[in-house]
């Protein structure tokens, strides 16, 4: 069975200790308001628990494909340049994970991932598409999406089908291709928004 | 394609200490004040006012509601306003709240077109009450425009219409007090010149980041 074909149910997200989810939040306040202030040391020790950090749950939610980290890159310059806009009193990870969602979604949507695989070549695309043992079944998010709409998503976003190749492989029209990928955009936007970071 | 950690490296070395700007909240506040101040002053320096607005608001509890309604909606839209040119903090309930209090605002004068708030007069009929609708707008539609991208917003042109909902709100929602009542008017005369504000403020940062890049 296909990889796109199966109906994967979503999994519960891994749950984190909530005093070390706490700790970490504090951690990062500290170091981000230090660097606020200049400190080159914490900032590059921030931005370097945080890339680990944001790998890893782009990687669990969407997959491991290559365009996540260029995401993670992407994520670092905005964090690089909202800096300023972090105030210490409040909670870290809101203002992390905004950001995250946003450039997350920014380049799923600007088709990123596409781009990359047509870069790396058709083999890689053939591969992802006919392999259980390719990338394509990791992102839980993704799996969590209806059928319909992750095969609309999958095909053109991820896999870098035009949308008249990923309308003729679900034998659908074009246009219902698009309202599809539209959909499976915004609910991916919103599983994103409500989960809890 | 440069690896993760020389991005780290160069971020790093980039790093020079800034300096955090004032909380939105009291952003907003300060530019809502300022901005209300400005058009109400204009308002009555470039125009009369209608003569019955202050006795109509204290007598007619409807137009009262009405007005704190609009007033309401007017300090919403601009917290959201400024609270999307931050990460964070701004939460989908809130967002909807404000647009949920503009409608309210906007479905009264659709519903004032069977049964008027007021009696429709042309008693205190400003001669370009559109004209300065939209033109009152654009000062404060700057300002807040420069806040927001000396904050970070995460969708500049969403941000931009609206802080260019909010500044369009503040002429309009006066408008009540200083030009004629009737709700046809105030929707063609007053509230569509604050939503052309709104759209036109996407194209006015567009046109402003262009003027910046080439000045660069």
């Amino acid at each position: 069975m296909s990889v796109l074909q199966a109906d994967c149910k979503l999994e519960s997200m891994p749950k984190q200790d909530s005093s070390s989810f706490s700790a970490d939040d504090a951690r990062w306040s500290r170091l981000m308001a230090s660097a606020q202030s200049g400190d080159e040391g914490d900032y590059r020790q921030l931005l370097s628990e945080l890339s680990d950090v944001v790998h890893r749950y782009l990687a669990v939610r969407l997959g491991g494909y290559d365009f996540v980290e260029d995401c993670v890159q992407e994520i670092l310059i905005a964090v690089h340049q909202a800096r300023h806009t972090y105030d210490a009193r409040r909670a870290f990870r809101p203002w992390l994970f905004a950001i995250v969602r946003h450039k997350a979604i920014d380049a799923m949507r600007r088709g990123e991932a596409r781009r990359r695989l047509q870069q790396v070549g058709n083999d890689t695309v053939e591969r992802a598409v006919a392999g259980p043992d390719c990338e394509l079944g990791s992102g839980q998010m993704i799996a969590g999406l209806p059928l319909g709409l992750r095969e609309a998503l999958t095909l053109t976003k991820l896999l870098g089908y035009s949308s008249a190749e990923a309308a003729q492989q679900l034998s659908i029209s074009e246009s219902a291709l698009k309202v599809r990928v539209h959909r499976a955009m915004g609910k991916l936007k919103r599983m994103l928004e409500v989960e809890s970071v | 394609m440069r690896t993760r950690e020389q991005l780290l490296d160069s971020l790093a070395s980039e790093l020079t200490p800034v300096v955090r700007p004032p909380a939105p909240g009291l952003l907003c506040s300060t530019w809502l004040v300022a901005s209300a101040a400005y058009v109400v002053l204009l308002t009555w320096l470039l125009g009369p006012i209608r003569p019955v607005a202050l006795q109509q608001l204290l007598t007619v509890p409807r137009f009262s509601l009405e007005m704190l309604v609009g007033t309401v909606a007017a300090c919403a839209l601009a917290a959201l306003a400024f609270r999307s040119a931050v990460p964070g903090s701004l939460s989908r309930g809130f967002a909807w709240g404000a647009l949920g209090v503009l409608l309210l605002w906007l479905a009264n004068f659709v519903l004032g077109i069977a049964i008027p708030t007021l009696e429709p007069s042309m008693l205190g009929k400003r001669d370009h009450c559109y004209l300065e609708t939209f033109l009152y707008a654009l000062p404060p539609l700057v300002g807040a425009l420069y806040w927001q991208q000396r904050l970070y917003p995460m969708s500049p042109r969403r941000a931009a219409m609206l802080a260019g909902l909010a500044a369009g709100m503040l002429p309009a929602l006066y408008m009540q007090i200083a030009c004629m009542y009737e709700p046809v008017h105030i929707l063609a005369f007053h509230v569509g010149p604050a939503l052309l504000v709104a759209a036109v403020a996407p194209l006015m940062l567009l046109t402003w980041q262009k003027a910046l890049a080439i000045g660069d």
